[in-house]
Formats: structure tokens, C-alpha cells, sequence
């Protein structure tokens, strides 16, 4: 029989659930006792569906949280008993109600595979879109789906991370044999033990075969299967939305997580296949991480150490642009900016007038001679906190020869404030790395050589300080004001130095040595606590020289308020660390030596005021300068009593002099109202380069920098000015100290002749040579 | 420590030359600025995708390696950056002045 393409639904042994047609379309329906009724069953339950032998067929629901899921059979029960139009409609709509697209994916895999539409496949939408509409449980399925995967996982971390020293046993078992396709032979084989059954069965067949043709006993039929009405059914998907997702791994990504995820110090190259894994089995795992750093403070950035770092970083960087050209000539690099105009400071271009002055300048620079040599100003270190002090001394960091420190106090007794030391570094002219506050003014300064940040303090008030540049920390390191033996008197000098030998018992190394205006040159050392024992104690030395010029009978003497003589100065000699040179206010130079702490090994006298710096030549150690308050500035020979030169260019007291550590000839100078540079090789009546200074501005001390070619003044408005010698051209023959030697000759030829060196000499003449 | 930050952020800004300093956090939002809001954002942004291509590059060559100052000189300025992961900090000049 055949079966009619048409639906007919009074088919006795077809089980439906319900069919969405109203009772006048479908007659037969058993399941249409009213239309609302029959739908509102469809809709909220699932009952049983049974066919004609009473065998329950109700089709199980596809979407299982068990993903084994079986699959139910439909095709058994269901032929084309919808009405395509309506069916359809029904299950459009149904499915646009859903909202899953990928609950309703895995669906339509399972049900609409095969062609044809069923009921049962209805219900099951039906039944499902219940469950649809309660997008909760949806996203719990979905999610525990993965769910259990997470939980699989994060169970193996947890294990790893807790017992990871055990010794964990495995063991290796076989698992039972799976049979996922099973294709019998049909061919036996000859030996085997069916052989001969199967065979007989064989020829049996073909006997059967043979008399099949002509037989009674066989008739032949001819049967029709029946072909189900296929039917075509469309449905709509939402559109699968895709993203796409791209990850470049690069180089550092890999090493960034290899080392995160802890796997030790091991090569890159060899592991980079385990970094990748690792990598990629984090990535699976990131979705499920739930952010839980806050975001940092804004506050907190600003305060953090990182942030002050990148600070201080940016403002040296800032500055570098600011001053390069002008560290740049400092560091006597090359420069990028054009022909620099030469100042020509002549030493008497006060005296001459202005227009005088240009022609001068015009002359020199048209002529082929070597230009003149000149200072050239680079910077200045100053800031707010440092104006209107004055500077006192500066010293050089003997590790770092960019790092100086520089004290800020007051000479005179009257005007004291509070001292301050600035530590100020070459990449920052403009706000000191190092800041200390001193209780009085500071007078001295020093860095040590063997512990390059410890810097000795001296101050006014006769304390002895020393502070460390490399710890932020504003206070002392140690401190003498709890010394018995402290100074009572503004200490002038203090400077470390290296004993070679060891003096009576005490320890080698590095001493500090000061000298105060109490009278004593005192060592100091760390015995608990900061301890001194005096070198030297400056008994004040009378006149004696101008007490036979005059040739009266003795005066009596007279009386004196003290016994000793304030020091201001004292310098080392620069090979034999037992001798040194003391200068008082007397206007004495006293040769001591360290084995001898009573008496003097000679005095030197021709000052006439107090001396205010004494320094041993470093290339000729026989030589010394000294300065002093009475305009002038003395050479020395340690052999002879009188000195061999002197030099006097204004009516000022010289505060400071210098040699250059680079010149053997040359020194520097600076005196209240300006600067001076003299170099003995080309002239030793006047000063080679004079620099002024700016008005109502005193100059007081000067520092060459050791690297370059550059001295530092500094000033009573707390500035210290870097300036730059050019063309300077002493350099031929530097280190040859035997150019010292002929001006002493030539001074030991000419003393005869005072006349013809004019005022200059007032204070040899009444030496013998 | 705060007092000493604020001091050198004042002392750059009053340095000789400085456009203008901003400290943005690591979302773009500024924390601290001296120019106008539209600029910052502007200056943060581009900044911020060069700052990542340069520590890209830097650590492409060598992973232990990392990025620490950016500085790019133009015909007019020069922009200084100093990243962190938590912050950037940028700082425009005008050298020549």
C-alpha cells in the first residue's frame, strides 16, 4: 500500500503529544480538548506518550547535563504528522523565543540533522523552552559544563602547590579495552576451527541456489518499503556572533611568564616549548580570574619610591639640557655652538678708559699672536637657601671628583647664623644633593680619602663634626662637642691625613688634623667616642728681628692675654706626612714636625698680618706660598728665611690661594674685590688673568678643579662660580719645576737692586742674601 | 618623603625652558598636570602607545632588559617620559630657551 503524501491523523498507531492546530484542523486529535488547555499543556508539561502497544515512547529530553546524552528516537514514532505550515510556524516561533543561540546550537545539531520534523521533537522544544526562558539555569548549565573542567583543574594546582616535595607514587595500569568498532570478517580462514561448518554451509547455499530456479518451494514476491513524505524545513539561527582574538607572543611575553609562573632559573633557549605550554594553560585560565588588585592611589604614586627616583632623574636630565653646552666645555668636550668671542681681560683695564679699553681689545684680536688667556664663566651653583651666606671653604670629594662640598658661615665673630654645608653636584647646579644644618658657621671643610663619604666639619664654635654624604640622614655622624678637649675657638682647617708611619703606638692610616684659633693643632681619632690629643700648641713668638733693627734696650715684655697664638692655618708637606707648616695670626709660619710637639723646627716670619692660607707646592716640594691679610702673597723656600717672591697686586687681604694641580708655575688667588691668576712663567710682577668681582660682592675662597681646567670662587652671597681658563698656555713645560728656579735666581740677583722692583720688595730689604 | 617630592616637582616645573609636567596614572587619568586638561589627555595617550612600542622593542632584543627613560627631541621640544607600570611621567622642554 501506499501511503499518501498527506497528513492524516486518524492513524491509530501514531502517538503525538499535542499539536498546535486548533480543533477544527485537526479533528482526530486526541489531544485537542480545547485549544488553550492542549496548549497550555504543551507548554508546561511533559506527559507520557504512549503508542499503541502501550509502550512508553516518550521522548527523553536531548540536552542532558549528562553530555553522554542519548539520543531519543524519533524517527520510529514520528512520520509526517505535522501540518507543514502551522508546525513550522509553531517552531519558528518557539525558537525565537529562545535567546540561547548556543544552547539552541547543540539543539538544532540533534534534532534537525536529519530532514524531517517531529512532534516529539516539539515537545522537546517545548519542554526546553521552559527551561530557556529561565536564563539562570541556562548560564549555570553552560557553566558548569566548563565548571567542572575549572574545578578539575584548580584540584591539580592545588595539590602541586601543597605537597610538591612528596614523593608521589604512579602507577601504571592497563584500562579496559574499548571497543569502538567492531567489523567481523566475513571470510574464515582454512585452518580454522569453523572451517569445516562453514563450509558445509557454503555448499548448502549454492545446492539451494542451484535448485531455487525451478523449485515449487520458492516463490518469489515483491515487497515495497514504504517512503515517509520527506519534508523540507527551514530555521533561522540567530547570527553566530564571532570575535576574533589574536596574541602575539613575543619574546619578552614568553619570558615575562615563563619567570612568573615559577619555573626556576633555567635557560631560556633550551625551555622556551615549556614557556609556551605554561603560557597557553594560563590563558586558559584567565577569564576565570576575578580581578582583585585596586587600582593604586593616586596619592600612594606620589609618594612612592619609584616616583621620587624618576623624579630626581628627570630634574638631572632637565638640567643637562639646560647647561650642556656649558658642562660640556667644563668636561672640555668639544662644543657645538660657533666661534666663541674672546673677553680679553688686560690687567690694567681699570685704569685705562673705555674707548681705550675696545682698541686695546681690537688690537689684540687682530694680531697673529697667541690670544690672550682668559676666564670664561660657566655656572654658578646657587639656590635660595644658600644667599646672602658666606662661603667659607670648599673641598673636592677625593672618589667622586664631581661631588663638592662647600660650608657656608660667617668670618667675623659678630654676624653668626646657623652653618650650613651643601654637598652640590656636577649634574645639578641648581639644588644641592646633600643638605646639613650646622648650629654655627661652618669654617672648614674636608673630605676623607680612605672613607670617600665622610666629610669633616669645622665650625665656629670650635666643634668638630663629621657627617656621612651617603646617607640621607641630616645629623652628624659624630660630633666633639662632648669632647674634654674640644676647641673653645673657631676651628679655621681641618684635613685628614694619611700617616705613612706609625707615630708612638698609634694606628696607621688616616688621622684628622685641625687647627683653631684656641692655639692648638689637634689630631683627633674615635676612641669611645671622639677623642684628641694636641700636636702642636702655638706659643706666641715675639719679634725678636725688629727688636735688634732698633737696637734700644730691651723692652720689657709685654703682657700678653694669652700664651698662644691663634692658628688659621696649617698644610702638610705633600711627601713627608711628619712635617707641616703652621700659620698664626701673628703673621708667623711655624715648620713642626709631628715627633715634636713642643717646640718648633723653624718659624718663618715676614707677614705682617694674619696669614690666611699656607699650601706646599705638589710638584716642587720644597716650595710653599702663603697669603695673609697684609696684602700679600709670599713664596718660600723651606731653606731660606726670607721668602724668594712675594706678590702684591691691590691693597686688599687676600683670603685664599691655590696652586694648580695642573701647572707647576701657577697659582691662583682672591682677594677681597676680585680674582687673580698668576703664572710665575710669564710674569711675576702681575697677575696673568685678573677677574673682579661683582660689586658689593667679596670674594673668599678658591678651588682648581683637579680633571680640568677650571677654578671655583666662591663668594660672601653664596655663590660658587665655575669658571673656565682658556688659552692657557703655562702647559708647555708643566711638570718641569726647574722653571721655578730661575725667578728665585733672577729675585737673589735683583734684591741688590731694590730700587728698580719698586715698592714691591719693601720687606726684603732688610735681609742679607 | 611627601614634602620632598612636591619640592622637586615644583623645582622642575620652575626650571628654565619647562612647557609642562604630568603625571598620569596607568589608566590615561592625570594625577598631576600643568597644562590644560585637552592636552593632557592628548600628550598621555599618544605617549602612552609609543612608551608601550618602545618597551616592546627593547625587551624584543633582550627580554632582561626593560625600558627606563624616553626622550624625544622634535625641532621644538623635547618630551621626556619616565614610565613605570603604575605611572608615567612626562615632562616637555624647550631647550633652547
Amino acid at each position: 500500500t501506499e501511503m499518501a503524501p498527506t497528513v492524516t491523523r486518524s492513524q491509530p498507531n501514531r502517538a503525538y503529544l499535542g499539536c498546535s492546530g486548533t480543533g477544527a484542523s485537526c479533528p482526530g486529535c486526541a489531544s485537542h480538548k480545547s485549544p488553550s488547555t492542549a496548549k497550555s499543556e504543551t507548554y508546561i508539561s511533559l506527559s507520557q506518550v504512549l503508542d499503541e502497544n502501550g509502550k512508553d515512547v516518550t521522548p527523553r529530553p536531548v540536552y542532558q547535563p549528562d553530555p553522554a546524552a542519548v539520543q531519543s528516537k524519533h524517527s520510529k514514532i514520528f512520520a509526517s504528522d505535522t501540518s507543514g505550515g502551522t508546525m513550522s510556524d509553531f517552531y519558528s516561533t518557539t525558537y525565537q523565543t529562545t535567546t540561547n543561540a548556543s544552547f539552541a546550537g547543540a539543539f538544532t545539531r540533534s534534532l534537525f540533522g536529519s530532514g524531517s520534523v517531529s512532534i516529539g521533537s516539539q515537545s522537546i522544544m517545548e519542554s526546553m523552552s521552559e527551561e530557556i526562558e529561565d536564563p539562570s539555569s541556562k548560564r549555570d548549565n553552560s557553566i558548569s559544563l566548563s565548571d567542572v573542567q575549572v574545578k578539575r583543574e584548580e584540584v591539580k594546582e592545588l595539590i602541586q602547590e601543597e605537597m610538591l616535595d612528596d614523593m608521589v607514587d604512579l602507577y601504571l595500569v592497563e584500562s579496559d579495552t574499548l571497543c569502538l568498532l567492531d567489523m567481523p570478517a566475513i571470510s574464515v580462514s582454512v585452518d580454522s576451527m569453523e572451517a569445516e561448518s562453514v563450509k558445509e554451509r557454503n555448499s548448502r547455499y549454492t545446492e539451494l541456489c542451484k535448485n531455487r530456479t525451478g523449485n515449487d518451494k520458492y516463490m518469489g514476491r515483491s515487497m515495497q518499503t514504504f517512503n515517509g513524505a520527506s519534508k523540507t524545513k527551514e530555521v533561522q539561527s540567530e547570527a553566530i556572533t564571532m570575535a576574533d582574538a589574536a596574541t602575539i607572543a613575543n619574546n619578552w611575553d614568553m619570558y615575562d611568564s615563563f619567570c612568573s609562573a615559577g619555573q626556576g632559573e633555567v635557560d631560556l633557549s633550551t625551555d622556551t616549548d615549556k614557556a609556551m605550554s605554561s603560557s597557553s594553560s594560563r590563558m586558559e585560565m584567565e577569564p576565570f580570574v576575578v580581578p582583585s588588585e585596586s587600582k593604586p592611589d593616586p596619592e600612594l604614586i606620589l609618594q612612592s619610591e619609584e616616583f621620587q627616583q624618576h623624579l630626581f632623574v628627570m630634574e638631572r636630565i632637565i638640567l643637562e639640557n639646560i647647561y650642556q653646552p656649558k658642562l660640556a666645555a667644563y668636561r672640555q668636550l668639544p662644543t657645538l655652538e660657533g666661534m666663541v668671542l674672546l673677553k680679553c681681560w688686560n690687567h690694567v683695564t681699570e685704569q685705562l678708559s673705555k674707548q681705550k679699553r675696545l682698541r686695546r681689545e681690537e688690537s689684540s684680536l687682530d694680531e697673529e699672536g697667541p690670544p690672550t688667556p682668559a676666564l670664561e664663566r660657566l655656572w654658578s651653583f646657587s639656590c635660595e637657601l644658600t644667599t646672602g651666606r658666606n662661603v667659607s671653604s670648599m673641598a673636592w670629594n677625593k672618589r667622586n671628583p664631581d661631588l663638592l662640598a662647600v660650608g657656608y658661615g660667617q668670618f667675623a665673630f659678630k654676624d653668626q647664623k646657623p652653618g650650613l654645608v651643601c654637598c652640590w653636584s656636577l649634574k645639578n647646579p641648581s639644588w644641592p644633593e646633600r643638605i646639613f644644618t650646622c648650629q654655627s658657621g661652618v669654617t672648614a671643610l674636608d673630605f676623607s680619602a680612605s672613607s670617600a663619604s665622610m666629610l669633616a666639619v669645622g665650625m665656629h664654635d670650635g666643634t668638630i663634626a663629621t657627617y656621612n654624604v651617603q646617607s640621607r640622614e641630616k645629623t652628624p655622624v659624630i660630633d666633639s662637642s662632648d669632647c674634654v678637649h674640644k676647641h673653645t675657638s673657631p676651628v679655621w682647617q681641618v684635613r685628614w691625613i694619611n700617616h705613612e708611619r706609625a707615630l708612638s703606638g698609634e694606628d696607621k692610616g688616616e688621622a684628622l688634623i685641625s687647627v683653631s684659633a684656641d692655639g692648638r693643632i689637634s689630631k683627633w681619632f674615635l676612641r669611645k667616642g671622639l677623642d684628641c690629643i694636641d700636636l702642636m700648641k702655638l706659643k706666641r713668638t715675639r719679634n725678636d728681628r725688629f727688636k735688634r733693627q732698633v737696637g734700644e734696650k730691651e723692652r720689657k715684655s709685654e703682657a700678653l692675654i694669652s700664651r698662644q697664638a691663634p692658628g688659621l692655618c696649617f698644610d702638610f708637606h705633600p711627601t713627608d706626612s711628619n712635617i707641616y707648616l703652621a700659620g698664626t695670626e701673628e703673621g708667623h709660619i711655624h715648620k713642626c714636625s709631628c715627633s715634636y710637639n713642643e717646640q718648633f723646627l723653624e718659624t718663618y716670619q715676614a707677614h705682617k698680618g694674619p696669614l690666611y692660607r699656607i699650601t706646599w707646592s705638589p710638584f716642587c716640594s720644597d716650595v710653599f706660598l702663603s697669603c695673609s691679610s697684609d696684602w700679600t702673597i709670599q713664596l718660600w723656600r723651606q731653606d731660606l728665611f726670607t721668602p724668594v717672591l712675594g706678590f702684591m697686586s691691590t691693597q686688599r687681604a687676600v683670603y685664599d690661594v691655590m696652586w694648580s694641580p695642573k701647572w707647576a708655575t701657577v697659582f691662583g688667588a682672591v682677594n677681597e674685590g676680585r680674582m687673580e691668576i698668576w703664572d710665575l712663567g710669564a710674569s711675576i710682577l702681575d697677575p696673568t688673568i685678573v677677574n673682579p668681582a661683582s660689586p658689593g660682592v667679596k670674594l673668599t675662597s678658591l678651588l682648581f678643579a683637579t680633571e680640568t681646567d677650571c677654578v671655583l670662587v666662591g663668594d660672601s652671597d653664596g655663590q660658587v662660580s665655575v669658571y673656565q681658563l682658556k688659552n692657557f698656555t703655562a702647559g708647555e713645560g708643566t711638570q718641569d719645576v726647574s722653571i721655578l728656579q730661575p725667578p728665585m735666581r733672577l729675585v737673589k740677583s735683583m734684591s741688590a737692586d731694590r730700587r728698580r722692583l719698586g715698592l714691591f720688595w719693601f720687606y726684603i730689604e732688610n735681609k742679607n742674601v | 618623603m611627601c614634602a620632598e617630592v612636591e619640592e622637586t616637582l615644583k623645582r622642575i616645573q620652575t626650571h628654565k625652558g619647562v612647557i609642562g609636567t604630568i603625571v598620569v596614572n596607568a589608566e590615561g587619568i592625570p594625577i598631576r598636570t600643568t597644562l590644560d586638561n585637552s592636552t593632557t589627555v592628548q600628550y598621555a595617550g599618544l605617549l602612552h602607545q609609543l612608551t608601550m612600542k618602545a618597551r616592546s622593542t627593547v625587551r624584543d632584543i633582550d627580554p632582561q632588559n626593560d625600558l627606563t627613560f624616553l626622550r624625544i627631541r622634535s625641532k621644538k621640544h623635547e618630551i621626556m617620559v619616565a614610565p613605570d607600570k603604575e605611572y608615567m611621567l612626562i615632562v616637555i622642554q624647550n631647550p633652547s630657551e
